[in-house]
């Protein structure tokens, strides 16, 4: 009797084992979970790029995490979270804080630049225009404000903004007197976070990537490009404008000079779904795939996709190397 | 020596298993920053400001809940009346409904979109960003537990005895004072306990409303964000020693009463 429910036991483990056995060793196909941490300010089109990934490859299962891109960073650095794919709104977070530890590209693929956004609703919407916005948010009673610099880049570029309007502008102090009408409460974690804002009237205007303010069919005012951050042309100009975000502790700061909006995107080096990860970035980098959408969506894309150095594109799989060209 | 039944063996390991899953995390925790860092986040001002504006908002927030509350409390417990079941489900609902959107909801109606909002804006109060945001938040999230608390404490008390009084004389507010009251002031006191005990360790409702000014728990989010976990576990190890202290103090001062008696 004992005997024959063992039997029984062990046959019951081998049906287990054999139901199971098919999924984790699939075919060549890629399959499982996709684990990816990206900028919030990429959620829309990469919502669109899940929606298609997933119908070319029905087994994976694409999970999308977004958080400002510092704080991606630190989830795969820090808290060591299982990761296969990062993809920053600034390029520069993966080269300061995954590389080389966590991971070893860094591929930049699209481009974006600050807007300013605001509603109907706004106070002075039916005034503010490309050359009196910097009037209007000296205003008394206007409630603006930005990203939190030290969690989004989004908030920092916010500032260099106003830094290089300054300059072009000719108007020494005018940034000075901007922070000085944004009380320290307009500033939020997330430059996402300031839309909801927007739309219920806590808030009149806010400092926005353009992809972002496409996205939620905001109103925006577009800037020149010699302080929009938007093209790489301008880089020496950008340059110019400084900003201090906190460093690796309280109360240490680390300088950031303006740059172009380049967003990157890497594969962690412990990514636990690697050729998953690999055929995302295939279709994400691919010109008619991904960057296709990111064009639709108001970030305009490098077609095609860059890497620094061509030890870094030496690195990466094959099947992706065609899609990369070295530019610096 | 009785032998013990395998029914007791069991109710002894699930209760282990129990402790060890809530203690070791936060042990894990409390443990993990050395005494130099302890010392230096104390001396740093942003934290002992954003802790102390935590218990401030909670403490204000449980204040509001009592005044408020312990009326709709005693209604509750003494009479029945039809939508009683309604009123009791709307107020479990701040514990039901998400953090965030609790945040998103209060928002919605304090911009200058919605005619409260309008209304505040004239009067001259902001609850975006403001401690006034942070107060109407946590009061939001803390009252169930505080009109809970409060209701069964009346529940427990015969309503005979404040009859009694009432046949004697008494008015009502006279009874409620010098009859109920006495006999509930611990559920009182346990319902503010857990209603600060609730809203000191909200977050994700407070950070939609206001980032600035810092509660403890979004200044430890921004230390994490910022510098990682080395520099935000040492401002939860103040935030939980602060928290536990204080609720240690108050429940020691209920129970000696309790003996007193």
């Amino acid at each position: 009797m004992k005997k024959n429910s063992v039997i029984k036991l062990m046959a019951f483990f081998f049906l287990c084992a054999i139901i199971i056995l098919p999924v984790s060793h699939a075919s060549a196909e890629p399959a499982g979970k996709l684990i990816m941490f990206h900028a919030g300010s990429l959620s829309v089109p990469f919502a669109a790029m899940e929606k298609a990934f997933e119908a070319k490859y029905p087994k994976v299962d694409l999970l999308r995490e977004a958080s400002g891109s510092r704080k991606c960073a630190r989830k795969i650095s820090d808290l060591n979270k299982p990761c296969d794919i990062m993809a920053s709104a600034d390029y520069k977070v993966i080269d300061n804080l995954l590389i080389p530890k966590y991971s070893d590209c860094n591929i930049r693929f699209a481009t974006n630049q600050l807007v300013l956004c605001y509603t109907d609703t706004s106070k002075y919407a039916d005034e503010i225009n490309a050359d009196n916005w910097y009037e209007i948010l000296q205003r008394k009673g206007v409630v603006w404000g930005h990203a939190e610099p030290n969690i989004d880049p989004c908030g920092y570029r916010s500032l260099m903004v106003m830094q290089l309007a300054e300059k072009a502008l000719d108007k020494p102090g005018l940034y000075e007197r901007l922070l000085a009408n944004r009380p320290k409460e307009n500033v939020r974690p997330k430059s996402v976070e300031l839309i909801s804002l927007l739309q219920t009237g806590n808030m009149d205007y806010a400092w926005e990537y353009l992809s972002v303010a496409v996205q939620h069919k905001l109103n925006y005012i577009v800037l020149p490009d010699e302080m929009n951050l938007g093209n790489y042309k301008y880089d020496s100009v950008y340059e110019s404008a400084v900003v201090k975000v906190s460093g690796k502790k309280p109360g240490t700061f680390t300088t950031l000079k303006g740059k172009s909006c380049t967003y990157g995107v890497t594969i962690t080096n412990d990514a636990p779904n690697k050729e998953a990860a690999i055929a995302f970035l295939q279709y994400m980098l691919d010109p008619e795939g991904g960057l296709k959408i990111l064009k639709e969506m108001g970030q305009p894309p490098f077609v095609p996709a860059r890497v620094p150095t061509s030890e870094m594109k030496d690195k990466l799989p094959a099947e992706l190397q065609k899609l990369i060209i070295v530019k610096d | 020596m009785t032998k013990k039944e395998p029914f007791f063996w069991i109710t002894v390991s699930c209760g282990l298993i129990i402790l060890a899953f809530i203690l070791l995390p936060l042990i894990q925790m409390l443990t993990a920053p050395s005494f130099s860092m302890l010392k230096e986040t104390i001396q740093d001002k942003d934290v002992v400001r954003s802790i102390w504006l935590s218990i401030y908002t909670a403490g204000l927030a449980a204040l509001i809940a009592f005044v408020f509350g312990t009326p709709l409390a005693y209604i509750l417990a003494r009479s029945n009346f039809r939508g009683k079941h309604l009123i009791e489900s709307i107020i479990d609902l701040p514990i039901v409904i998400p953090h965030p959107v609790v945040g998103i909801a209060i928002l919605s109606v304090a911009g200058k979109n919605h005619w409260l909002g309008q209304f505040f804006g004239e009067l001259g109060i902001r609850i975006m960003g403001s401690v006034t945001g942070i107060v109407v938040v946590l009061t939001f999230v803390g009252l169930p537990f505080y009109v809970n608390a409060v209701k069964n404490g009346f529940e427990n008390i015969s309503p005979r005895l404040e009859n009694v009084s009432r046949s004697l004389g008494a008015s009502m507010f006279s009874t409620f004072s010098r009859i109920t009251f006495p006999l509930a002031w611990r559920s009182m006191l346990i319902g503010i306990i857990m209603c600060s005990a609730r809203a000191i360790s909200e977050f994700g409702a407070v950070v939609v409303v206001a980032y600035h000014p810092m509660i403890a728990p979004v200044l430890l989010y921004e230390r994490f964000e910022s510098y990682g976990l080395k520099y935000s576990q040492p401002v939860a190890v103040w935030l939980v020693s602060v928290c536990l202290t204080l609720f240690l103090i108050l429940r020691i001062l209920t129970l000696r009463n309790k003996k007193d008696e």
